[in-house]
C-alpha cells in the first residue's frame, strides 16, 4: 500500500502546523485565520472515491451498509459529508471493535490518505460538509479563549480534560486532537456533541478557538509545576492531605517521642538499668 | 550580659516573676502532641504569604483590560480582582511562589486541625476540664474552612465563581430568612452589586483572621491553664505532667517544626501546581466547566449536594429547597454535634470527673468506633465529590457511580463501626499490641552456637528512660568548677567532648 | 549522686528528691554519638544557608517557580533540620515534670466570689429592681437596632427580582456579542445561550436555545402548545438545584446536563428532571418567530428560575 500522502494534502498540513507554531502575537483584536470547508482533496477525486469504496466495502459496509445506507446496527451515512467520516475515522472511533461497543478513542486504523478516501467516498454519495482546511494565520488566542469557555468548557471542562457525560459516554480529552479534527467536530457535533453552525461560530471564530485548542489547552502555561491533570481541585486536596498533611505528620514523628513506656512490671521487654 | 537583659525587662514588666514557671513549662514529649502545632505554623505561613499577597491584589469586581503577558487573556474584559491574580502569577517576581505556597499552607491548615481533632476525640482530652476549648477549636475549623472558601474565590475566576453561585443558592434556600441574608451580603440578587469581591477580601484579610488570632489566643491561653493532657506511662499521673521543658528543648524543636512546615509548603509551592486561574478565565455567571469542585474542605458539602435525592418540602405558599438540606442542614447538624460532644459523652458515660490523663482508642471502644464511622461518613461525602471525574477514568456511567455513593455512604459507617469496634477489642486483648517492640539480634559466638541479646537501644526509645524530674529543681550550684559556665549557658559534659 | 541541699528539695515532708545536675541520667544529652549529632546539625545549617542564598540568586536572576521554591524549601527544610536535631538530641534528653494543681475550686473559694459577688450585687439593685428592667429594655432596642445597619445597608430587599427575569413579551433572543438571533443560526443539534436584548450576559436571565429538530412544533407539556416553533425550545440556563449554569447539552439523548452536580433534564419533556439532585424541572421561555425570523419571547418566564427559596410557592 502506498504511504505517500497527496501533496497538496501536504502542504496544507505543514503549513497549518508551521502557522499553529510560529503565528504572531496578534496586533489587533480583529482575527484573520479562517475555516473553510472547501475542497481540499480535489486532485485525485475519481483514484480517491474508487479506493474509498474499497476500503468502505471491507471496513465498514457490515454495519453501515455498502452504499453507506445504513442499517439495525448503525446509521445512514449519506448526506452526513467527508468531515464527518473524517472526524470519526481519523479519531479511531470507528470502526468499532464490535458493533455494540462505544465508540473510543483508539488508534485509527486507516493512514490519512486511506482515510480521506473513505470520506470522499461517502461524500460522493450524498454530499455534505467537505474536510475543512484549517488556516491559523493570524488567529487570534484569547477570542478563542472566549469561545472555547462559553461552548466548549461545560463539557469538555475548561483545561480540555474530558469528563464523563450520561449514559456511559464521555466527552473526550482534547490533549492529542489535531486542529482539523476540532474543526469537523464543531461543525458536525458528532454523537452527543452539539452542531455549532458558521452562523453560531463563524469561520474565523472557529480558527480562533483551533489556535486556542492547539495552543493554550494542548501546550498549557504550567510555570506552577506539577499540573495534577486538571480535573479540579479534588486532586489538590489529596495532595494537600496525603503529601502535605502526610509529610508534615511524618515530621512530627521524627521529632517527637512515639510509643509510651507500658506500665513499670507489665512489659514484655527487659528493663534497663535506671540511673 | 543576660543578666542586665533580664534586669532591664524586670524593672519595667516584671517577667522574673512568672518567667521561671513559664521556662520551665513542660511540653509532653509524644509526637501526637504536635499536630496542633502543624496547624499553628501553617496559620504563620499564612499570614507571611497573606500580607505579600495583599500588597499586589486588587479586590475589585470592576472590569478592566487585561494587557499583561499571558496571552490567551490579551485584551480580554476582566475584573480587576482576576488580572491582579494573574499579575502575581505571571510578572510579579517570587508571586507566583507565594500564591502556591498560600494556597498549599491553607489546605495544610485545615487539614491539620481536622488530624488534630481527630487525636483530641480519639484521646478523650475534650473531658472536663477541656469542653470549652474543644469549642473554640471547633469554631476554628469552621472559622478556618469559611476563610478558605473566601480566599480561594476572591480571583474570580470561572471555578472559584461557580462556588460563589453554589453559596448564594445555598444562602438563598434558609427558611424565612433565606432570600434577605442572599440579597444582604451580594447587595441584590445574583451576582449582586459587585461588592461580593471586596466583602469578601475584607473578611478574608481582617476580620476572620483577626477572630482566628484571638480564638487561638484563647485556645492556647487555655492550654496553658489547663497545662497539657499526656498519655500514661512515664511516670505521668493526674497531678504531673512529663515532658520536656520550654526552654531550651521545646523551643528548639518548634522552632525547627516551623521551618520545617515551612520548608515543606514552600516545597510545594515551588514543584506541585495549584488553582492555575489563567487556565481557568474569568468568572462570567453565563459559563461554566465541568469537573469542577470546591476545595477538598468544601468537598464533603458538595458530595452532600451531589448525592441528596431530589426531594423538596412544599408548604402553601412556600418551601423549603433540596439545596438546604445537604447545604445548611447537615453541616449544621455537624458541628452542633460536635460542639455537644463533650457534654453528651458525659451524659452518656456518666462519667464527669476530671482528666489530664489520656485514654488510648483502643480502651474507648465505642467512641473510637462512633468516630471513626462517622469520619468515614464524611470521607465518602468527600470523595462523591468527584463523582464525574471517577466515572470517566474507571469507565463507569455516571449513574452508576452516584447510586454507589448513595449506598456507599450509608453502608461504609454502618461497617466501619463494628469494624473498628472490633479491632480495638483486639488491640485491647493483645498485650504490647503497636507498641515498639525491643528487637532481639542473633549472634554467633567465636567457637559456634547462637545466642540472643537485646539490640542496643536508640534515642527516643521509650524503654529505658530515667524516671523524670521536677524541672523546677534545676540546680546548677554542685557542679565542679571546672565546669562552671556563665549562668543561663549549658555546656555538654566533659566526658562528651 | 550529689548531696540534696539542706532542707529537702520538696517542702512537702516526703523523702528530698535528688536535685537535678549535670551528672543527672535526665540530663544528658539523647545522642549517643554528640560529636556526629553535632556535625548533622552543622551540616543542615551549612545547607540551609546555602539554600537561602541560593534563594537570592535565583531571585536575583528571575529564576522560574520551581528554582525559587526549590531553593527556600531546601533552605526552610535544612534549617529546621538543624533546629530539630540540637533540640532533640543536643539538649537534655529529660523527662521532667512540673506539679500540675487541679483545675476544681474548692467550695469555700467559689462560696468567697459568689458572696462577694452576688450579695454587692444585691446591694446595687436592693429595691431598685425597675432600674435593672429598665436597663434591659434599653439594650435590648439598642440589640434589635443594631442589626439594622450591620445587614440592611448591606443590600437590597429581595421583592421582584427574585420572581422575575428581564425577559417580556417580544424580548429579542440576543447572543453574548449582541446579536439578534435568527432561526437560521443554530444548525440542528446546536445550543446557544441568549439573553434578553436589554439585559445582555444577565446572570438571572440567562437561557439556552436549543434547536432540538428541524422544523415543526415542539409540545413539551399541554398548555406549551406554542412554545416550541419551528423544532426549537428554550429554557432557562439557571439549574433549578444550586444555580449553576447549565451549558452541557447532550445532542443524541436529547438532555441538558448539569455540570456542578449531574443534574439531568429531558428536553424534550420540558427539561423536566430525569437523575441527579435536582427538585424542579428548568423553566421554559415562550418562543416565536416573528416575520421576519427572529427568535422572539412571548412572554417572560412563568414561574421564578433558579434553585428554591422560602418564599417561592407553587408545586411545577
Amino acid at each position: 500500500m502506498r504511504r505517500v500522502l497527496p501533496p497538496v494534502v501536504l502542504v496544507a498540513f505543514v503549513v497549518a502546523l508551521g502557522l499553529v507554531l510560529f503565528a504572531p502575537a496578534p496586533r489587533q483584536a480583529r482575527p484573520l485565520g479562517r475555516v473553510t470547508l472547501a475542497d481540499a482533496t480535489s486532485q485525485n477525486q475519481a483514484a480517491s472515491v474508487a479506493e474509498g469504496r474499497t476500503l468502505f466495502e471491507q471496513s465498514c459496509s457490515s454495519c453501515h451498509g455498502s452504499e453507506a445506507q445504513g442499517s439495525a446496527l448503525a446509521p445512514n451515512l449519506r448526506g452526513l459529508g467527508a468531515a464527518t467520516v473524517d472526524l470519526w475515522v481519523s479519531s479511531g472511533w470507528m470502526p468499532l471493535a464490535n458493533p455494540t461497543a462505544q465508540p473510543i478513542k483508539k488508534p485509527p486504523v486507516f493512514d490519512r490518505q486511506q482515510t480521506l478516501a473513505i470520506a470522499d467516498f461517502v461524500e460522493s454519495l450524498g454530499g455534505g460538509p467537505r474536510v475543512p482546511s484549517v488556516n491559523l494565520r493570524n488567529a487570534n488566542v484569547s477570542a478563542g479563549f472566549s469561545v472555547f469557555a462559553l461552548n466548549c468548557a461545560p463539557c469538555h471542562t475548561i483545561t480540555g480534560a474530558g469528563d464523563a457525560l450520561s449514559n456511559g459516554i464521555s466527552a473526550p480529552s482534547l490533549h492529542d486532537v489535531t486542529a482539523t479534527q476540532v474543526a469537523e467536530a464543531v461543525r458536525t457535533g458528532p454523537a452527543n456533541m452539539p452542531r455549532f453552525s458558521p452562523d453560531q461560530i463563524s469561520n474565523a471564530q472557529l480558527a480562533d478557538l483551533i489556535a486556542y485548542v492547539t495552543r493554550g489547552i494542548q501546550h498549557p502555561a504550567a510555570p506552577g509545576g506539577l499540573s495534577l491533570g486538571g480535573v479540579g481541585p479534588v486532586a489538590e486536596g489529596f495532595v494537600g492531605l496525603f503529601v502535605g498533611v502526610g509529610v508534615c505528620l511524618l515530621f512530627a514523628l521524627w521529632i517527637g517521642d512515639r510509643s509510651e513506656r507500658e506500665e513499670a512490671g507489665a512489659g514484655t521487654h527487659e528493663e534497663g538499668a535506671h540511673a | 550580659m543576660i543578666d542586665k537583659l533580664f534586669a532591664w525587662f524586670d524593672d519595667r514588666l516584671a517577667i522574673s516573676r512568672g518567667g521561671r514557671h513559664l521556662i520551665n513549662k513542660i511540653f509532653p514529649d509524644h509526637w501526637s502532641f504536635m499536630i496542633g502545632e502543624i496547624a499553628l505554623y501553617s496559620f504563620v505561613v499564612l499570614l507571611a504569604t497573606g500580607v505579600f499577597l495583599t500588597l499586589y491584589f486588587v479586590p475589585s469586581a470592576h472590569d478592566t483590560i487585561y494587557h499583561g503577558v499571558y496571552r490567551p487573556l490579551q485584551g480580554q474584559k476582566v475584573s480587576e480582582a482576576y488580572a491582579s491574580t494573574i499579575d502575581l502569577s505571571f510578572s510579579v517576581r517570587g508571586g507566583l511562589l507565594m500564591r502556591q505556597m498560600h494556597h498549599w499552607a491553607a489546605n495544610i491548615f485545615v487539614g491539620s486541625i481536622v488530624v488534630h481533632m481527630m487525636r483530641i476525640f480519639f484521646t478523650g482530652a475534650f473531658r472536663r476540664p477541656r469542653e470549652v476549648n474543644w469549642m473554640v477549636g471547633a469554631t476554628l475549623l469552621i472559622l478556618a474552612i469559611f476563610n478558605g472558601f473566601l480566599g480561594y474565590s476572591l480571583p474570580d475566576d470561572l471555578v472559584s465563581g461557580t462556588g460563589i453561585r453554589i453559596a448564594f443558592s445555598i444562602l438563598e434556600s434558609v427558611p424565612f430568612v433565606g432570600s434577605y441574608l442572599a440579597f444582604f451580603l451580594f447587595g441584590g440578587n445574583y451576582p449582586g452589586n459587585g461588592s461580593i469581591i471586596p466583602r469578601f477580601f475584607i473578611l478574608h484579610v481582617l476580620i476572620l483572621p483577626l477572630l482566628i488570632l484571638g480564638l487561638i489566643g484563647a485556645h492556647l491561653g487555655m492550654l496553658v491553664r489547663h497545662k497539657h493532657t499526656q498519655f500514661r506511662g512515664r511516670g505521668a499521673r493526674e497531678d504531673n505532667v512529663v515532658g520536656t521543658p520550654l526552654w531550651p528543648g521545646f523551643v528548639a524543636k518548634t522552632t525547627g517544626f516551623l521551618f520545617l512546615i515551612a520548608g515543606a509548603t514552600a516545597l510545594l509551592g515551588a514543584l506541585v501546581q495549584i488553582n492555575p486561574i489563567w487556565m481557568y478565565g474569568q468568572y462570567r455567571p453565563y459559563e461554566v466547566s465541568y469537573a469542577v469542585q470546591p476545595d477538598w474542605y468544601m468537598g464533603w458539602l458538595d458530595g452532600a449536594l451531589r448525592v441528596m435525592p431530589s426531594w423538596e418540602i412544599h408548604l402553601p405558599g412556600h418551601m423549603v429547597p433540596n439545596a438546604f438540606f445537604p447545604g445548611v442542614f447537615l453541616p449544621g447538624l455537624t458541628f452542633t454535634l460536635i460542639y455537644l460532644w463533650p457534654m453528651l459523652e458525659a451524659r452518656f458515660t456518666g462519667d464527669t470527673a476530671e482528666h489530664h490523663l489520656l485514654d488510648r482508642p483502643r480502651d474507648r471502644p465505642l467512641r473510637t468506633a462512633f468516630g471513626a464511622s462517622v469520619f468515614a461518613f464524611y470521607f465518602v461525602l468527600f470523595g462523591a465529590s468527584s463523582t464525574d471525574v471517577l466515572a470517566n477514568y474507571l469507565s463507569l456511567t455516571l449513574n452508576f457511580v452516584l447510586w454507589a455513593f448513595r449506598v456507599l455512604v450509608v453502608v461504609v459507617p454502618l461497617v466501619v463501626f463494628p469494624v473498628t469496634y472490633k479491632i480495638c477489642k483486639e488491640l485491647q486483648a493483645t498485650p504490647g499490641a503497636g507498641q515498639r517492640k525491643r528487637f532481639n539480634v542473633v549472634v554467633r559466638a567465636a567457637a559456634g552456637g547462637y545466642a540472643v541479646e537485646p539490640a542496643p537501644e536508640y534515642p527516643g526509645y521509650a524503654h529505658d528512660e530515667p524516671e523524670p524530674l521536677p524541672v523546677e529543681e534545676i540546680d546548677l550550684s554542685a557542679i565542679e568548677e571546672e565546669d562552671r559556665a556563665p549562668a543561663g549557658v549549658y555546656r555538654i559534659p566533659r566526658q562528651y567532648r | 549522686m550529689p548531696e540534696p541541699p539542706a532542707g529537702g528539695a520538696r517542702g512537702d515532708g516526703g523523702a528530698p528528691r535528688p536535685v537535678v545536675t549535670l551528672e543527672s541520667p535526665q540530663f544528658q544529652v539523647r545522642a549517643r554519638r554528640p560529636r556526629r549529632a553535632e556535625k548533622v546539625a552543622a551540616s543542615a545549617f551549612v545547607v540551609a544557608l546555602a539554600g537561602f542564598a541560593a534563594f537570592g540568586g535565583a531571585y536575583w536572576q528571575g529564576a522560574n517557580n520551581e528554582w525559587l521554591g526549590g531553593t527556600l524549601g531546601v533552605g526552610f527544610v535544612a534549617f529546621g533540620v538543624a533546629f530539630v536535631v540540637w533540640g532533640k538530641y543536643l539538649m537534655p534528653r529529660g523527662p521532667f515534670e512540673e506539679p500540675r494543681p487541679m483545675m476544681a475550686v474548692t467550695p469555700d473559694e467559689r462560696e468567697a466570689l459568689v458572696a462577694d459577688f452576688a450579695s454587692r450585687g444585691k446591694v446595687a439593685i436592693r429595691r431598685r429592681t425597675f432600674l435593672l428592667k429598665l436597663m434591659g429594655l434599653a439594650a435590648g432596642v439598642f440589640g434589635v437596632v443594631a442589626a439594622f445597619p450591620l445587614l440592611r445597608s448591606l443590600g437590597p430587599l429581595p421583592r421582584k427580582s427574585l420572581y422575575k427575569t428581564k425577559w417580556r413579551k417580544g424580548s429579542y433572543l440576543t447572543t453574548i456579542d449582541g446579536r439578534r438571533v435568527r432561526t437560521s443560526d443554530v444548525a440542528v443539534g446546536g445550543i446557544l445561550t441568549v439573553f434578553p436584548e436589554d439585559d445582555v450576559g444577565g446572570a438571572i436571565s440567562q437561557t439556552v436555545l436549543i434547536h432540538v429538530q428541524e422544523g415543526g412544533d415542539i409540545v413539551t407539556r399541554p398548555g406549551r402548545e406554542t412554545w416550541g416553533p419551528d423544532g426549537f425550545l428554550a429554557f432557562s440556563k439557571v439549574c433549578t438545584h444550586a444555580g449553576c449554569p447549565v451549558g452541557l447539552y447532550e445532542e443524541l439523548t436529547e438532555q441538558l446536563l448539569c455540570p456542578c452536580h449531574q443534574s439531568l433534564f429531558d428536553v424534550r419533556a420540558g427539561c423536566w428532571p430525569v437523575f441527579g439532585p435536582a427538585p424542579r424541572p428548568l423553566p421554559q421561555l415562550p418562543l416565536y418567530v416573528d416575520s421576519a425570523g427572529y427568535l422572539r419571547a412571548q412572554a417572560g418566564y412563568d414561574e421564578p428560575v433558579g434553585p428554591g427559596f422560602w418564599e417561592r410557592g407553587g408545586t411545577t
